[in-house]
């Protein structure tokens, strides 16, 4: 059977009957690989049937497998082999799939499809049921935890933790604002406000009553009843338990997330962006929610509720769309819904009061040392004003 | 009649598996994670070629979409577990501990069951999908089994402070392999409950000396006593080097195919070695490659203009610095698991392999092929609960 013009070369054959390998001969034919048994038997191997097994770390070794048959295995050492069958077979690249993508896409379509309703739905309504009977000293400490979080991340230097601003005179104007506002009975804990040494234009609510704001916004503020509007959309937030929620609701949908994209170092960007969008999108009634609660509170202070939508309208023109603080609000629609909302809120024939007079206003806006002794002014990180973050 | 020993050689090297190892990170990160299906099983065919009983290669022939599948199975069912289940624990933990480290361990304790459930279904599907010689490994179903020994056994540990490790290393193998087939032949662990305990006992002599220098310098408070801890943290080392090497022979060597039997004679120096070089290496990699990336900061710094610098051009670049800051962290995190795999992974394995040795297997023609272990999800649950294995 050993054709003259052909060279036969040997090789080792597996194939998936016992644990033995076959040594055979093999020979290049133009139209296919013919592989000679030590029975005198043949086994014909079309070019274009042939495929190489990827990845071998022996590089002197060619493994060669044959479509259509899984097991069998031509384990082929010889160099000048190697080259003519890289010459004759075109195909020994190509992937044969067993599993079939229609299924893929129908599992994918399943994964998709429950992960929505899970973050979408079901845990959104758990998150409101649990976040309505978690007790209030549950509510603290998880608001504890997520304020010392902050105040790390914040903090660029790395040392600890954004400073808390404890100027005396200026916490005790901060304390009289609330007062006046007085919202002690919609409450069912006491109301805790910090101010962060940070330049940042934000404030939010945190679980358990916490009202954290930014030396940015106070300094960003042009009158104290600006600096109210905000306070009262934030104890708001705490009267609906705003972050309570949030925050269940981002543990329980964060998990999910991470289960999704793996740990692996693409999986974090993928889980953070997906986390932030899902986080811009849901908080829309709550927040209208909390501007009635201070149209509301403002009223009864005597304060003009148009502070709240003066105070939205002078940042979006002071600093355009650009600027990270508005961006969020000149993108979503309900920013001029939010200002009219205000605006109508205001009773015409009303002589509204200031919250604080002039040397307590000054006192609160020194409340970090004053602006000469601020510790960083650099641009505004993009933040979203009047959410918590997570 | 066939030698009656086969001698494990070993062809993996250190350049290919780096650069494989870099490739598919790279794609991984650049598809957001999707990638790694086809990163993991590439590299297994990568180590599994590598090794070669009888000059044969293994073959690992597990397919990608296989495995994306089993994941995608996975998500639906864990996606439901996790989020449900972690928000009723942190809402739990917060009502009834008001404190958040419950959550976390509770979380992690509602999911342990689950996570040796994986294993041992990862480990099943893995050897389903190795074959040498074209023979198929197997495993048999037996996951939950595994999964409440797994929890006895591992209480048992922490009760112990540690010290029954040995034994519940012996008595999980025992469970894996004697459920472990190569084709028709299923494997024997032998060995009985004391195997293992000789195996720890420099890490036992290295806790007692440091115990014994603790309670001197607790009772006589002579500084003299710190000295000990320079003989036994070194030795602590060694001893753990000495255990896994002295353990993979002991349990080996008590491993049965039917006739066939294993020797290994693996070295507890090389072991430090390989950590020591690799360590080495890559902090000289990494330091070098800081050097660089320092240097080509500060010449960018260097032909700015600072006199008439714009503000909006600082805006800018302040902007531009963060995805490139990204970047960058990204890559190091690539650099170092491509390294890890050349300079460590693949030498370890390296090591066992070449001194192992098969021996009694003038009867392996014997042994025929075994059915194919259809798998619906893969190693999906390993890999959504991240807990498969490394490669």
């Amino acid at each position: 059977m050993t054709g003259q013009d052909v060279n036969w070369v040997f090789a080792d054959l597996a194939r998936g009957e016992r644990a033995h390998l076959t040594r055979v001969q093999i020979a290049c034919y133009p139209e296919a690989l013919i592989i000679g048994m030590p029975d005198g038997a043949q086994i014909t191997w079309g070019w274009n049937t042939l495929r190489r097994v990827r990845d071998q770390a022996d590089r002197r070794l060619m493994v060669l497998s044959h479509q259509g048959d899984p097991l069998t295995r031509l384990y082929l050492a010889d160099q000048e082999m190697q080259k003519v069958v890289t010459r004759n077979a075109k195909s020994l690249g190509k992937r044969d799939h067993a599993t079939p993508l229609s299924k893929v896409l129908l599992w994918a379509g399943g994964a998709v499809a429950s992960v929505a309703v899970i973050i979408f739905l079901l845990v959104p309504l758990m998150a409101t049921q649990l976040a309505e009977i978690l007790p209030p000293e549950g509510e603290k400490a998880l608001g504890d935890t997520t304020f010392e979080q902050i105040r790390v991340a914040l903090d660029e230097t790395g040392l600890g933790g954004v400073r808390i601003c404890e100027d005396p005179a200026g916490t005790d104007a901060m304390q009289a604002m609330y007062t006046r506002l007085n919202p002690d009975a919609d409450l069912p804990y006491e109301v805790k406000i910090h101010i962060l040494d940070h330049p940042m234009v934000n404030a939010f609510a945190l679980p358990g009553g916490r009202l954290v704001f930014f030396r940015g916004l106070l300094e960003e503020a042009e009158n104290p009843d600006e600096v109210a509007a905000v306070l009262a959309h934030e104890i708001g937030h705490v009267v609906y338990r705003d972050p309570t929620r949030d925050a269940l609701r981002s543990a329980g949908s964060l998990g999910v997330l991470g289960l999704l994209f793996g740990d692996f170092a693409g999986g974090t960007v993928a889980l953070f962006i997906a986390n932030q969008l899902i986080n811009a999108s849901y908080s829309q009634a709550a927040e209208a929610r909390a501007d009635d609660y201070a149209h509301d509170l403002l009223a009864q202070a005597n304060i003009s509720p148009e502070a709240l939508g003066t105070f939205f309208e002078r940042l979006h023109e002071e600093h355009g769309d650009a600027e990270g603080i508005v961006a969020h609000f000149a993108s979503h629609p309900q920013m001029t819904d939010r200002i009219s909302a205000a605006q109508d809120a205001v009773d015409p024939t009303r002589d509204y009061d200031t919250i604080l007079d002039a040397q307590s206003w000054r006192d609160l806006q020194t409340v970090c040392g004053g602006r000469e002794t601020s510790s960083s002014d650099g641009p505004a990180p993009s933040k979203k004003p009047w959410q918590k973050p997570d | 009649m066939p030698p009656s020993t086969l001698k494990i050689s070993y062809a993996g090297e250190k350049g290919p598996v780096f650069w494989l190892a870099l490739r598919t990170g790279i794609l991984t990160v650049l598809t957001l994670g999707f990638y790694r299906f086809w990163a993991k099983t590439r590299l297994r065919r990568y180590y599994w070629s590598a090794i070669r009983p009888g000059g044969a290669p293994l073959e690992y022939v597990g397919d990608p979409l296989e495995k994306l599948l089993g994941f995608l199975v996975a998500v639906v069912f864990m996606a439901f577990y996790i989020g449900v289940v972690n928000l009723i624990l942190m809402y739990f933990s917060f009502a009834l501990l008001n404190a958040n480290f419950a959550a976390y361990g509770l979380s992690f304790l509602g999911l342990t069951p689950i996570i040796f459930f994986a294993q041992y279904r990862a480990r099943r599907y893995i050897l389903a999908r190795t074959r040498w010689r074209g023979i198929r490994f197997g495993l048999e179903p037996g996951a939950w089994g595994y999964s409440w020994r797994s929890m006895v056994h591992w209480i048992a540990t922490l009760c112990t402070a540690g010290l029954t490790w040995p034994l519940t290393t012996l008595w999980l193998e025992k469970y894996r392999v004697s459920r472990t087939f190569y084709g028709d032949r299923r494997f024997v662990q032998g060995g009985s409950k004391g195997l293992l305990f000789g195996a720890m006992r420099h890490v036992y002599y290295a806790l007692g000396l440091s115990a014994a220098a603790t309670v001197m310098l607790a009772l006589y408070e002579n500084p003299a006593w710190v000295l000990v801890y320079l003989l036994s943290g070194p030795w602590l080392i060694y001893g753990w080097a000495y255990w896994r090497a002295e353990s993979f022979k002991r349990m080996t060597e008590a491993k049965q195919l039917g006739d066939m039997q294993f020797t290994a004679k693996p070295r507890p120096w090389r072991i430090i070695g390989i950590y020591a070089l690799g360590g080495l290496m890559m902090n000289i990699v990494l330091s070098g490659v800081f050097l660089v990336a320092f240097m080509a900061l500060g010449l960018a710094v260097g032909t700015t203009d600072l006199e008439n610098i714009n503000l909006d051009d600082m805006d800018m670049a302040a902007t531009a610095l963060v995805p490139v800051g990204v970047l960058i962290y990204f890559l190091f995190i690539i650099l170092t698991r491509a390294m890890t795999h050349a300079w460590i992974t693949l030498p370890l394995a390296q090591h066992f392999a070449e001194v192992t040795e098969v021996v009694n297997t003038q009867n392996i023609a014997q042994i025929v092929q075994r059915d194919r272990d259809e798998f619906a999800e893969a190693e999906g649950f390993a890999e959504a609960l991240d807990v498969g294995a490394a490669i």
